[in-house]
């Protein structure tokens, strides 16, 4: 924090030195895009947070072989795989979405991201609706907790899923992006996937299996 | 005063706390009125648990760490890049947003030694009050506060941001890269700590005191604990975002950023080393954080994911905890070494003068231990009641990951054979370092063994085990990395004499103080009591007072950093006569690194071989190889 | 000319690790040797030291002979080291030799660790229950009645077998003479095996940090001949062993024997001194109130109430939960009396 003398001196060097140039190109040393290899490595660690959550599962459903789900309660299997199909389905459009700005054709951008963000917040609503209507609390057993601790967490990430896709609505309706610049839909579309692909893990070993 | 408050800075941060805690004031009486509980408005505990949650948020928008990003996302156009956020200007500068990798690299370093002196003055008290048999100072309750406050703050604000501080310095400079691949990212992952640190701290001030589980806060007590818990469940988080935030940055940057010519295998071994502790960062904190989540969720929202009392009914399972928790918990301890084993790696080979003996065994002993690194996490749980026999395989995989460290060891000290050893304080650090670091691996396969672990576990033995291989493993590299870089940090060189001082001082008190600890933990004394029985009595007064002693030396080492820092002579661009490329720019360096990217023409360390060079400031068209360029495995030329 | 530096530092290595052996094994490590287990963990634990002090001492002598030996002289300022990269023999020497070493240790302890942990007929099963910040021993008996006490006894030489549960937190049962310990879960039962093998006392201590009164939560072992076992057993079966004032058959102390008693029973048996001051006793426990200042002037009847019913009354400042509610069941009545009888003389 004392670094006042020293850091003037430098800054004072560099300020003379920044009228004529910014910072030198940096050189690109892999082919994959910064911006998308973040991406990965982000969703690495997403997986584990799941990955965590799973470890409840396993250990209170199959390490200690509770009941599942605890006694006489039940998990509604049919509503639950409508909404799975409703998620699956914002999958094709935010992909069709990618495909349309890549050639250029707005429509299929705005009418690909709005139907994806209306499909997603559909999942949320019928989401939120089951839990209200579900008849047990995650106080009533660690069973509970897990189902609510696992299709919450999922759900936060819809959520977040969810403000990704309206800043790249707000920014589609704006004009912005085109075949050339297109990795603010590309980037939040793999969001999206990932937030789909690990609904079907979900879904298929808490109401399921 | 109203455009103050508009602006992002401390200004508009006051304003936005006092907002966040309306904002919990109103969640919480909202939330509480729809499910018709009673007395809605006026619950303090919930209203707390969330303004935690919310005052560090708000704290981050209000000093302006989303500002760009809110322009982004909302579609207007983003302020252009006018630099005006890049470099310290004045010492105020340190107390902003800024996004300069070498900014953002002092604000951790510095950051996170404040929070080093106080939990070592925590541990200063622990040790007045273990002075004596008996209680004294502190009451049973706050005693507990101290060593979890101490082990906390050491953890996850000393030991991992200071590695990640240093790292944010140097390692742009070292693969030639003008910053970090996500400035703002890298500066939000900065400001996340002081917030998460002052949570932990301000623990002390919650009804019913600070958290008193330990750092390692165990369910099902930590579920039953006072509101003082949830200051540490919430800071992990933040401390632990911030740390995945960061490890991210540096993968990107490392992968994408290097200059031409630095293929993998000519990357400095301090590169190598951040790239895989951040491989182990972004695959393992995920799990303390949702260890923490749970813990948080059966605390504030009934959950009842650890409570497995017979005759409750819920089905929960303690050990679960313990799992979640070791499979991170473990990999940190490595997440604590690895940048460590870089910085030795590099000090070692610039201050013998010679190349690194066995380069390549030594990047390839680090993903060993990353991999290595999962898969033994159970071996802090041989006493946990756990099943049986996943014992073994834990006890043998424990066993062979000493190998890749044996490795380093090794190659450190092939390394020191025959070169011209200058002996000035990094390297002095280098060496304590080898000494007290092998100690503590060597008491770590000791404690692999489970008969022997079953009696020593949960005693001092594991407390000196952990110092030995914390404080003479992690903080002697850091001590030896903060005098190595001094120069090119600060642009001043520091005081030798006082440095060597700092480092005798440190090495023989470090000694004293932990050493003794094995005898008493064989001997039968638990760890974390603050009473203990009359046997131990005096073996505890010699402990705590070369404690104090090596608290003052600590001292020496704060003086000669502030006042080398504001008066030290002017330094070198390359005092150590180093080939990596921070050393080839001014000390301080220019604003954005390099004027032009420069090109790498050969390994980081050929010490010896006459005319070698790492890096040139030439185009790669026309830069030429060198002939010794490339990082050699032949055999010697004995 | 260049054998000579390594014979040396061989030399010189040998007898520092021959005197670092020998202070090693010197040093008094361990506790009192009073179980069975004891004699294969300390021997392990010699084995360990004598593998590992030359492997330090290598270290160590490198480090030191280099520091002598190639440290820069004045003039050496520019010069560098040989550029030596690497040599493929003597890495490949270093990754096998202590890969086999590490084995075979894990070999060796696997072998100890059954050993250790052998199951025996014939074992006394003794049921331990940990509570913040107690611990109960339980003696199960044929029809279904047990014994419990609050310091454990066992008889010499016969295998026991404990099964450890825990009413509140995750606790540690730990013997440190017997030098095996498990943890005390919430919900399942641990188990741990031991034969003492040694007359005498020896601390019971909780190895978990368990809350506030963790350091005090403490009990004795006491290892008896199986004849003296035997009597306790038996005195502690018998119905009317202190029955309480009710007791016609039991001898009836007087006023001073029952103060005596409970003096006793308050600094040993029941423990109450780790947790509470109380001057008369000279205990400085500060886990619960000062008893001196909080029981002045209280009556027989309330005082026996806060003994078995800790929670009906609580010390403001203090919080609930904290001294556990077993003391009924544990102490004899005849203890408890005895333990009224000394808190209602020391409070007048």
């Amino acid at each position: 924090m004392e670094a006042s003398a020293a850091s003037l001196h430098a800054g004072a060097g560099a300020h003379v030195e920044h009228e004529h140039h910014g910072p030198p190109e940096a050189h690109r040393s892999s082919r994959v895009e910064p911006q998308l290899l973040g991406m990965l490595l982000f969703i690495i660690s997403e997986v584990m947070v799941f990955g965590a959550f799973f470890t409840a599962y396993f250990f209170i459903r199959v390490v200690d072989a509770s009941p599942w789900p605890a006694h006489g309660t039940e998990l509604p299997k049919i509503i639950a795989g409508f909404n799975t199909a409703i998620l699956l389905s914002s999958s094709v459009t935010v992909h069709w979405a990618l495909e349309g700005v890549k050639r250029g054709n707005r429509f299929a951008l705005k009418a690909g991201m709005l139907t994806t963000f209306f499909l997603g917040a559909t999942f949320l609503f019928v989401q939120i609706n089951e839990y209200v209507h579900i008849g047990f609390a995650p106080s009533n057993s660690a069973q509970a907790s897990i189902f609510f601790g696992l299709t919450g967490l999922h759900g936060a990430h819809v959520f977040i899923g969810l403000c990704l896709l309206a800043f790249v609505n707000v920014r589609a309706f704006r004009g912005h992006f085109s075949p050339e610049q297109h990795r603010g839909v590309e980037v939040p579309g793999i969001y999206w996937h990932f937030v789909d692909v690990m609904w079907v893990i979900v879904y298929t070993t808490v109401y399921l299996l | 005063m109203l455009a103050k408050l508009r602006a992002p800075g401390w200004y508009r941060a006051g304003l936005f706390t006092l907002a966040a805690i309306a904002f919990a004031y109103v969640l919480v009486g909202i939330v509480r009125s729809a499910m018709h509980f009673p007395n809605a408005w006026d619950d303090g505990d919930a209203i707390t648990i969330v303004s935690l949650i919310a005052v560090p948020l708000f704290v981050l928008v209000g000093i302006g760490c989303f500002d760009y990003w809110f322009y982004w996302v909302s579609g207007r156009p983003t302020r252009p890049e006018d630099h005006s956020a890049h470099g310290a200007q004045s010492w105020k500068d340190y107390f902003r947003v800024n996004t300069d990798h070498k900014v953002i690299g002092i604000q951790y370093v510095c950051t996170s030694f404040f929070f080093l002196f106080v939990g070592g003055l925590l541990a200063m008290l622990m040790r007045a009050e273990l002075a004596q048999p008996g209680m004294q100072f502190v009451s049973s309750e706050q005693f507990n506060g101290l060593f979890s406050v101490h082990a906390a703050l050491l953890i996850f604000l000393f030991v991992i941001p200071v590695f990640a501080g240093l790292a944010n310095f140097v390692i742009p400079l070292m693969i030639g890269a003008p910053d970090m691949a996500f400035p703002r990212l890298n500066a939000l992952s900065f400001w996340m700590l002081p917030l998460a640190g002052l949570l932990m701290v301000g623990s002390f001030l919650a009804p019913g005191g600070s958290f008193a589980t330990g750092w390692t806060a165990y369910a099902p007590l930590s579920t039953t604990m006072p509101l003082g818990q949830l200051f540490f469940t919430i800071g992990v988080q933040f401390a632990g975002a911030s740390s995945i935030a960061t490890a991210l940055n540096f993968l990107v940057t490392i992968i994408t950023m290097r200059a031409p010519g630095m293929s993998f295998f000519r990357m400095p071994l301090l590169v190598w080393a951040n790239f895989s502790t951040s491989l182990l960062v972004v695959i393992a904190t995920p799990f303390i954080a949702a260890s923490q989540f749970f813990v948080l969720l059966d605390r504030a929202l009934g959950f009842q994911f650890f409570n497995a009392f017979v005759g409750a009914g819920k089905d929960g399972s303690v050990l679960m905890y313990q799992h979640v928790f070791w499979f991170y918990s473990h990999p940190a301890v490595y997440i604590m070494m690895l940048p460590g084993f870089g910085i030795i790696s590099e000090i070692i080979s610039v201050k013998s003068r010679k190349p690194i003996f066995g380069y390549r065994m030594m990047a390839f002993s680090l993903i060993a231990i990353v991999i290595l690194g999962f898969t033994v996490w159970a071996h802090h749980m041989f006493v946990s009641g756990m099943q049986s026999w996943i014992r073994i395989p834990m006890m043998i995989t424990t066993a062979i990951i000493a190998v890749p460290t044996g490795i380093k060891i090794f190659s450190w000290l092939a390394t020191l054979w025959r070169g011209v050893l200058h002996l000035d304080t990094p390297m002095l650090f280098a060496l304590g370092f080898l000494t007290t670091f092998t100690c503590g691996g060597i008491s770590g396969v000791m404690l692999a063994m489970i008969p022997f672990d079953i009696h020593v576990s949960d005693t001092y033995f594991i407390v000196a085990h952990i110092h030995y291989v914390l404080f003479g493993g992690s903080l002697f590299t850091i001590f030896a990395g903060v005098y190595y870089w001094f120069p090119k940090m600060t642009g001043r060189m520091y005081d030798e004499r006082l440095g060597k001082l700092h480092f005798w001082a440190t090495f023989v008190f470090f000694n004293l103080t932990f050493a003794p600890m094995h005898v008493i933990g064989v001997q039968g004394m638990p760890r974390r009591v603050a009473d203990y029985a009359q046997q131990f009595a005096g073996m505890n007064l010699a402990i705590s007072i070369a404690s104090f002693l090596l608290g003052l030396s600590m001292l020496v080492f704060l003086y000669n950093m502030v006042v080398s820092w504001r008066l030290g002579p002017r330094a070198a661009a390359n005092p150590w006569r180093a080939l990596t490329l921070e050393w080839q720019v001014s000390s301080p360096p220019p604003i954005f690194n390099f004027d032009a990217v420069p090109t790498v023409v050969g390994g980081p360390y050929e010490y010896g071989i006459p005319g070698a060079v790492h890096g040139i400031f030439q185009s790669p068209a026309e830069a030429k190889p060198m002939p010794a360029g490339s990082v050699a495995t032949s055999p010697t030329t004995e | 000319m260049r054998r000579h530096p390594i014979i040396q530092m061989v030399a010189i290595g040998a007898i520092a690790s021959a005197i670092g052996i020998a202070l090693a094994l010197w040093i008094n490590w361990f506790p009192a040797d009073a179980a069975k287990q004891d004699h294969p963990i300390d021997t392990l634990y010699d084995v360990l030291l004598i593998v590992s002090i030359p492997i330090f001492v290598l270290v160590l002598t490198v480090i030191l002979y280099s520091v002598w030996t190639f440290r820069m002289r004045p003039g050496q300022e520019n010069e560098d080291g040989p550029p030596i990269h690497g040599n493929t023999r003597l890495e490949v020497f270093w990754t096998a030799i202590p890969a086999i070493l590490l084995v075979s240790l894990c070999s060796y302890a696997y072998a100890v660790l059954n050993d250790i942990e052998k199951k025996h007929d014939h074992e006394l099963v003794v049921k331990v229950h940990a509570i913040q910040f107690a611990w109960t021993f339980e003696y199960p008996q044929a029809g279904g009645r047990s014994v419990v006490s609050p310091q454990l006894y066992l008889p010499k030489d016969k295998p026991v077998r404990f099964d450890i549960d825990s009413a509140d937190v995750i606790h540690d049962f730990w013997v440190p003479a017997f030098r095996v310990k498990i943890d005390a879960v919430p919900g399942i039962t641990t188990r741990l095996r031991v034969t003492p093998t040694k007359l005498g006392a020896f601390p019971v201590v909780c190895a978990e940090l368990c809350g506030l009164g963790h350091a005090v939560m403490r009990s004795t072992a006491h290892v008896m001949t199986p004849a003296a076992f035997g009597r306790w057993l038996a005195q502690k079966q018998a119905p009317a062993a202190g029955g309480g004032g009710a007791g016609g058959g039991a001898r009836q102390l007087t006023q001073q024997q029952l103060v005596a008693l409970g003096r006793a029973t308050f600094t040993g048996d029941g423990g109450c001194g780790a947790c509470h001051t109380l001057a008369e006793a000279g205990t400085t426990g500060t886990t619960g109130p000062d008893l001196g200042r909080v029981l002045r002037g209280q009556s027989e009847n309330a005082i026996r109430t806060d003994i078995v019913d800790p929670n009906a009354r609580i010390t403001p400042g203090y919080s609930a939960n904290i001294m556990p509610p077993t003391f009924g069941q544990t102490l004899s009545a005849q203890q408890l009396d005895g333990l009224v009888a000394y808190l209602a003389t020391v409070s007048k």
